[in-house]
């Protein structure tokens, strides 16, 4: 499986690595993108299986990016992962089409609590 | 030229008051903000990593790192650490990926992605709908209103952490400060 890691942040992607790592997560493919432009133009030459992206990133934010994606028919798998983690957050992440939102802080039971399912 | 229809009823008070933001100390306690960044260190920094409620010596070389927080709360929260802990907390949050010498961008993004985790926290605490800007590294922002900031000093390893959650400058959060002849609250 190919996961892209989309955040502004190099040191916060390097964290999500090491969590889906830590999380058991360590055979995949990742990708990384440096903002939800990156993302968008990597979900079409990289066709990751599953996206995982802050939402508050400079060019293009999260929300921006899996908007454009579903827009384009793109169907690949979304979740957030991002420091805002309120009902309301939640809730628009949710009709955007996201599957779940991660919120910062996290740790690896987070991860495998959110991802079994959807890496199943 | 027209009069304005004034009701008498009308002192104006209950205008003032919908127009009048709220005091973070309204909003959010010290506890609070101590528990959301002793969350984010233990996660992020690691789990033998520990905040000390009391005040260190002020660096002279201070870094802060905020984001602003639009909305019924206008603010941002910040913190403030000496290089010499920014550079340690880089280390940290890189683990095994943090070349033998940094450079300045790596700290700065380490201590933006602090300040974007506590404040992303901080926001959720607070009354919505708001905006959570960028992360933003530099000197300290200026200091806003006492009546409207809530300060946590904390120890990390012994040096001095500083996380404030302040208001806006400029924008009066009592009544009494408001002129009566302006109608809207200046940011």
């Amino acid at each position: 499986m190919k996961i892209l890691v989309a955040d502004d942040s190099r040191v916060m992607r390097q964290i999500v690595i090491r969590t889906l790592r830590q999380a058991g997560y360590d055979d995949h493919d990742i990708v990384e993108a440096e903002d939800g432009a990156d993302a968008l133009a990597k979900v079409s030459s990289e066709k990751p299986d599953l996206v995982l992206s802050d939402w508050n990133m400079p060019n293009m934010t999260g929300i921006e990016c899996l908007q454009a994606m579903r827009a384009s028919g793109s169907t690949v798998p979304f979740g957030f992962v991002t420091s805002e983690g309120s009902p309301e957050m939640r809730e628009k992440a949710a009709n955007a089409g996201a599957l779940f939102l991660i919120a910062k802080p996290f740790n690896e039971d987070t991860f495998k609590d959110v991802l079994d399912t959807v890496i199943s | 030229m027209i009069d304005p229809v004034i009701d008498p009823a009308d002192t104006g008070e209950r205008r003032r008051r919908a127009d009048t933001a709220p005091v973070i100390t309204d909003l959010i306690d010290e506890a609070t903000i101590q528990s959301i960044a002793e969350e984010a260190w233990q996660a992020l920094v690691g789990e033998e990593e520990f905040l000390v409620p009391l005040p260190g010596d002020a660096p002279d070389d201070a870094i802060s790192s905020w984001v602003e927080i639009v909305g019924p709360w206008n603010g941002a929260v910040v913190l403030t650490v000496a290089r010499s802990t920014a550079e340690e907390l880089a280390r940290c949050l890189l683990k095994e990926h943090a070349p033998p010498v940094l450079d300045d961008e790596d700290v700065e993004d380490a201590m933006g992605e602090l300040a974007n985790v506590v404040g992303g926290n901080v926001k959720a605490v607070l009354p919505g709908p708001s905006v959570l800007g960028l992360p933003e590294v530099g000197a300290a922002p200026t200091a806003g209103s006492p009546v409207d900031t809530c300060r946590v000093d904390l120890l990390w390893r012994g040096q001095s952490l500083t996380i404030t959650a302040k208001g806006a400058a400029g924008a009066p959060h009592d009544p009494s400060e408001l002129d009566p002849h302006e109608n809207e609250v200046p940011l």
